[in-house]
């Protein structure tokens, strides 16, 4: 063989090779993504096999990090469960039915490990009672003992307390909360309002608001202003009920657009001060810029449940 | 390094520097790690008891398969980016490659010798998983842990390689960096594919795309979880993996015996 024809081999076979086996490989990759076995359908919510309690000593002082890594693992497990629930409607107040039965044991191990862990009791004060209250005041409580300096505690006990329309412990919980050096004005405030008018639409502004101001944890605040939206969006369907009974009273039917109804509808007032919002369509639009639905068999109006983001209950 | 002259042909002397390159492993105490995980997958045995709730089987599977990853991961690293740099430094590469042996034959040869090197360590880190799943109790994970260990097995051989090629062309430290972040990346490669089906710009598509296709999928070996819960992976997976290595190995082999070939000593 000459060295021409040598030279010409050692430079074909590695081109060869590495065309041919890309070219192999590419098929094959696809191929491989569906061999994978599909992993139980409850694998997720297998039980921990972990004992958070015990690892305390055993993680070389990494009892913090250990403690995110169970703090973030609950919030990408209610994550995933609402996604896989996509296709369904979820109630952020109601979520037995995502069977998120991890949820307490993630925040419990992640609050033995890091006692002082503010920002898990408070996640779990705001969606513990949506899956178990009683976890939910358990975790919390267990909150109050680690942390008898935090007044903020108390305030989400007693909210937990308020929508179990448990007015008189919701009420003790305020007020104990008042007691803690630092705690905010609302705290006394809100002690006397469960006792007087607990189940009002003005008691849930207050706590939700609330809830929205406290600048420690992004994820209360984003429940708080869903439910801000929701308490606005009641007084809005309020004053354009009202409306559209004007507007039959005087027509003897109902209103057949909005056009027909917008006005009557500026006469009427909201509360705080509000304004209808109206879009570019004439349409009256909820807090998610959505625009209501006026239902003219009952002469009543509803939000657009396929597409708001206002929470429906 | 010494070279027998037993190898008169091809084979033999790619076998003989393979076998050579084995031996300096041992005698470097490459396989000391070993000691490390018996110590640690023995403490596992005895202490998970204490901090499971009743799940030691699983998670002597979790902790033992993911050290033989790491222990592995780490020899493959760190001993393949140094087989070529070492011989060139000790210059022990001229007497080589002066004797009728090809640079070909000399990557190969090394190759496989760490391959061999990591074959012994993954064959006993495997064992001592399943002596340990048997010492709790967890039997029936056995057969699961073992299938994985032979898909670890598989993706160390495309880390050596990888290593390898880096090292045929770069220095030590360089090429360690390299290899651990194709392996980092290689783990994330279905990850880049969702990206590239969820990017609304075409030219980001077929970047991640092509990404996807030429480096390693290295989750296409990953099946710890899966063996933690008493899953085989199927012998099409088992097949297509091995297949999808090997081809993989050669791919990358025979980029780094054309740049070896091109480089020069002087």
């Amino acid at each position: 063989m000459g060295v021409k024809s040598k030279s010409l081999i050692s430079v074909a076979v590695p081109i060869l090779v590495i065309v041919a086996g890309l070219m192999l490989i590419l098929p094959l990759a696809n191929a491989l993504e569906h061999q994978r076995p599909k992993m139980p359908a409850a694998w997720v919510d297998e039980d921990l096999s972990i004992v958070g309690g015990r690892l305390r000593g055993f993680v070389f002082g990494a009892e913090g990090l250990v403690a995110d890594w169970y703090w973030m693992r609950s919030l990408q497990y209610v994550g995933q469960k609402v996604v896989a629930a996509r296709d369904g409607e979820v109630d952020i107040d109601e979520l037995t039915a995502l069977n998120p039965r991890l949820l307490y044991p993630y925040l419990d191990t992640a609050t033995d490990l890091d006692p002082k862990f503010m920002a898990a009791y408070t996640y779990g004060a705001v969606v513990l009672p949506a899956i178990d209250p009683d976890l939910a005041i358990k975790l919390t409580n267990k909150g109050i003992e680690n942390n008898p300096e935090s007044w903020r505690l108390y305030q989400y006990l007693g909210y937990i307390y308020w929508k179990l329309d448990r007015y008189e412990e919701a009420s003790q919980a305020y007020a104990t909360g008042a007691r803690v050096s630092g705690a905010a004005p609302f705290m006394q405030l809100m002690a006397g309002a469960m006792k007087t008018q607990s189940g009002s639409r003005d008691t849930a502004r207050e706590i939700y608001g609330q809830m929205a101001r406290d600048d420690g944890d992004a994820q209360t605040q984003y429940y708080a202003q869903f439910r801000l939206m929701w308490l606005d969006s009641l007084d809005e369907q309020d004053g354009i009920r009202e409306s559209l009974q004007i507007f039959k009273q005087r027509t003897g039917r109902c209103a057949a657009s909005w056009n027909e109804l917008l006005p009557v509808l500026k006469n009427v007032k909201l509360p705080y001060g509000r304004q209808f919002r109206i879009d570019a369509q004439n349409e009256v639009v909820d807090p998610s810029g959505v625009p209501y639905i006026i239902d003219n068999d009952k002469c009543d109006v509803h939000l657009n449940y396929l597409n708001t983001k206002v929470p429906t209950r | 390094m010494e070279l027998s002259n037993e190898g008169s042909n091809s084979v033999g002397r790619i076998l003989a520097i393979a076998r050579n390159t084995f031996r300096e492993a041992v005698r470097d105490r490459i396989l000391y790690n070993l000691v490390l995980f018996v110590l640690l997958i023995t403490a596992s045995a005895v202490l998970l008891g204490e901090l499971t709730d009743g799940q030691e089987a699983r998670t002597i599977v979790d902790l033992g398969l993911t050290a033989v990853l790491i222990f592995g991961t780490f020899i493959a690293i760190f001993v393949g980016v140094s087989l070529v740099s070492k011989e060139i430094e000790r210059k022990t590469v001229y007497s080589i490659l002066s004797k009728p042996v090809r640079r070909s034959e000399f990557i190969v040869g090394k190759y496989l010798g760490l391959c061999l090197t990591i074959a012994v360590n993954t064959i006993v880190m495997g064992v001592g998983v399943a002596l340990a799943l048997i010492y709790v109790g967890g039997t029936q994970l056995v057969v699961p842990a073992t299938l994985c260990v032979v898909l670890i097995f598989f993706e160390l051989t495309i880390t050596t390689a990888i290593a390898i090629v880096f090292s045929s062309f770069s220095t030590p430290a360089l090429s360690a960096l390299f290899t651990f972040m194709i392996f980092v990346i290689g783990h994330f490669s279905s990850a880049l594919r969702e990206l590239a089906s969820s990017s609304s710009s075409q030219i980001a598509r077929l970047v991640f795309e092509g990404i996807y296709y030429l480096l390693p999928n290295l989750s296409n070996f990953t099946f710890i979880t899966e063996a933690a819960h008493a899953l085989s992976p199927s012998p099409g997976m088992l097949l297509g993996s091995s297949a999808y290595a090997l081809l993989y190995d050669a791919v990358l082999i025979t980029v780094g015996v054309v740049i070896f070939s091109r480089r020069s000593f002087k």
